[in-house]
């Protein structure tokens, strides 16, 4: 069908276009209101497709190379949600930077550009069905955030961005390798070259597929995304980049570029499940590298004395638990799906407070920036709380999604794994709280200035907070009924 | 001689050209070598087939016997004019040991693939584990010599023994897929070259072990 086709190609095209707009164009509100206007038009043609797939099933179109299901719909929805309000709130926290002098209108124009085509890649990712251009559009993403990274330039942001570039690119990298050898593992069915590495093909020949070949492929693989998936141990770039890079980078990093790689994996799980005869092969790797991320994050959080470097460790612990929940299977991968969707929300929501406040206090660092609530009520309210959603308080919809992982493990008899969750959670729960309540209600630090938060950066703040307590507490039939379709496509319901 | 000879000839070529790089001390000669194994490749890409020669294939071989032989050695040196750095590349692995270190991921390379014999069922024996070796060598180059610039070679060694790989081991992959990689790195060496540009200006070095001063 043509229109459709129109509208995938309009998806990738918007964001391009608007971000060549955004890099001639001369004053930093002009700039910044492009950007926002060119997301929320991307955002519109998504939500009609995302429309389209669950109401109508999965959509194929461009001759096989695009493949919408609802896996990838409800990703598109993430990280529609992750863009438009980081570009909101993106409007706020720059034109405050440029206030200040600390970047300029090439730095913003620098930013509008590779941030609209950041959207692009993210999106090549999500609807591509050919396996070889999801890679290119991830390591895309790679390319086009590296820079984002270092606005302004300082040393230790060029040192995060090289440190993100060089391991993100050799992981990538692997895990083309990967996608080599699973092309390599299909060269029995003697397909048309221009169909080997189509999802849907592999998928209905999955049976026939090389199983020594896809098992060696999957490893690579999960090495390769799950490096800039964050997954430990091969997280040593996340940190860096994540307490190095604007809040609203930072944001999206974690709100959904994580997700996106992590995607790519579960693409692959299907497969590797139907070829190695439903053994569970891949759901164990999975568990091993969410249990270890787990861990590492929760050994890393109790030390840590700036503040954006504590959220970086609680993405490797929140993509640990979803990775996990993907490993347990059944009702885990619903709750990963859930989990998903929640840890995008308040990350997101986290980061932007703590960017406000990095702005009024000068610093990340936790020790200066206590007394927040007393000093910038909206957006110290919006860190206090967004950190006691992260770490799992009741009734916040994170302890809904990370209890339902807990049930799967049991459900399972997944003894250990269950003791190691709940031993890593506790840690968390212990050394994010305690930092949290000391820059909530500790000595107020005097401030340069104090906070005035206008009606958006109130919605910003209070929304994501409000929608994480409905969420927690009762769960609307048409989100029930999107997860579980998402569930289905990884075979959850078998 | 027949196709398969002249296909072991520049499979071999390839191994001395990783050989070769680990012993180098000069970073021009670096990148030349870099150059030499980015043209060899696109004749590999031509040979490596023998039952046909498609026009995809030529196309393939062509552009990037164009990237990696002349356009990406381009931007590589013009990187190190405007670094002006110490042209040496101060490994903290020897070039004695880094010969050694090849020659034994090799044995380890061959190992591997004699593990997995289908993946030469198309073509010679030797191209999979001189892939496989060209990859751990690039590994070698990235994580054994201190200048970001030097990184950047290994990356591109890195690159090369994948691409070899996958024309070896997976000649079917869709067009659009090669070139989406071919521009990806393209545009990788591109944004490491401003990278390290920007590396220079603030720190007026562009050695990677001194970048560590994020921690924890």
């Amino acid at each position: 069908m043509l229109p459709y086709d129109l509208l995938y190609g309009l998806m990738l095209f918007l964001p391009c276009a608007g971000g060549a707009i955004c890099v001639a164009l001369p004053s930093p509100r002009q700039i910044l209101a492009t950007m926002c206007a060119t997301v929320a038009a991307s955002a519109l043609v998504c939500s009609w497709i995302v429309y389209r797939v669950f109401s109508g099933g999965p959509a194929e179109a461009a001759g096989g190379l695009v493949y919408v299901d609802a896996l990838s719909a409800y990703h598109l929805c993430v990280m529609m949600m992750v863009f438009v309000a980081s570009s909101l709130y993106s409007w706020g926290y720059f034109l405050k930077e440029a206030k200040a002098g600390r970047i300029n209108r090439r730095g913003l124009r620098q930013y509008a550009g590779l941030w609209c085509g950041a959207l692009a890649a993210m999106t090549l990712v999500l609807i591509s069905n050919n396996l070889g251009i999801m890679w290119v559009g991830i390591e895309a993403t790679t390319l086009l955030t590296a820079f984002l990274i270092c606005i302004p330039v300082r040393p230790a942001s060029l040192e995060a961005m090289w440190k993100y570039l060089l391991i993100c690119s050799v992981g990538v990298a692997f895990a083309f390798l990967g996608t080599l050898m699973v092309a390599a593992s299909a060269s029995g069915l003697h397909v048309n070259p221009s169909d080997t590495l189509l999802w849907t093909k592999l998928l209905q020949s999955a049976a026939l597929l090389h199983p020594m070949l896809l098992k060696t492929g999957f490893l690579f693989l999960l090495v390769g995304y799950g490096t800039k998936a964050g997954l430990a141990p091969m997280h040593s770039w996340l940190p860096d980049a994540h307490s190095q890079a604007p809040a609203p980078v930072s944001a999206i990093f974690s709100g959904f570029m994580l997700n996106a790689a992590l995607y790519c994996v579960l693409r692959y799980i299907p497969i590797v499940e139907i070829t190695t005869g439903h053994l569970g092969w891949s759901h164990q790797l999975l568990v091993l590298f969410g249990l270890v991320s787990i861990i590492v994050a929760a050994a890393f959080i109790i030390f840590q004395h700036n503040v954006k470097r504590l959220l970086a460790y609680s993405s490797v612990e929140h993509i640990g638990i979803i990775t996990l929940g993907f490993g347990l299977g059944g009702l885990g991968t619903f709750a990963a799906l859930f989990h998903t969707l929640n840890h995008s929300i308040c990350k997101t929501l986290a980061f932007f407070a703590a960017g406000r406040l990095g702005q009024t206090y000068g610093t990340h660092d936790m020790k200066k920036m206590s007394g927040s609530l007393r000093s910038a009520p909206v957006w110290g309210t919006a860190l206090f709380g967004s950190i006691l959603a992260l770490i799992g308080v009741a009734p916040f919809a994170i302890f809904m999604s990370e209890f339902q992982v807990l049930k799967a493990a049991v459900d399972g008899r997944a003894i250990l794994t269950l003791i190691l969750f709940l031993a890593g959670g506790s840690v968390v729960f212990v050394g994010a709280l305690g930092h949290a309540i000391a820059m909530a209600w500790g000595k107020p630090s005097p401030v340069v200035e104090l906070e005035s938060a206008g009606i958006v950066e109130k919605f910003l703040s209070f929304a994501p907070l409000a929608i994480l307590l409905i969420l927690g507490l009762w769960m609307p039939a048409p989100l029930l009924s999107i997860l579980k379709q998402a569930a289905s496509v990884l075979g959850a319901n078998r | 001689m027949n196709m398969q000879q002249w296909l072991e000839l520049a499979t071999v070529l390839l191994f001395l050209t990783d050989l070769v790089m680990l012993g180098l001390s000069e970073l021009g000669a670096c990148i030349r070598m870099v150059a030499i194994q980015g043209i060899l490749l696109g004749l590999f890409t031509l040979i490596a087939r023998e039952d046909v020669l498609t026009a995809r294939l030529v196309i393939l071989g062509v552009v990037s016997m164009g990237l990696k032989g002349f356009v990406f050695p381009f931007l590589l040196s013009r990187d190190i004019r405007e670094a002006k750095v110490r042209r040496e590349v101060e490994p903290f692995v020897g070039y004695a040991a880094s010969i050694v270190a090849g020659l034994l991921m090799l044995a380890s390379s061959m190992w591997i693939a004699a593990r997995f014999p289908m993946l030469s069922a198309a073509t010679s024996s030797f191209v999979i584990p001189v892939a496989l070796s060209t990859v751990f060598t690039g590994l070698f180059l990235i994580i054994s010599r201190r200048k970001a610039l030097t990184q950047v070679i290994g990356y591109l060694v890195f690159e090369n023994g994948i691409y070899m790989f996958g024309i070896a081991a997976a000649g079917e992959i869709p067009f659009l897929v090669e070139f989406g990689v071919l521009l990806d790195v393209f545009v990788a060496v591109f944004v490491m070259g401003i990278a390290i540009n920007h590396i220079n200006r603030e720190f007026d070095h562009i050695d990677a072990d001194q970048l560590s001063s994020l921690k924890g």
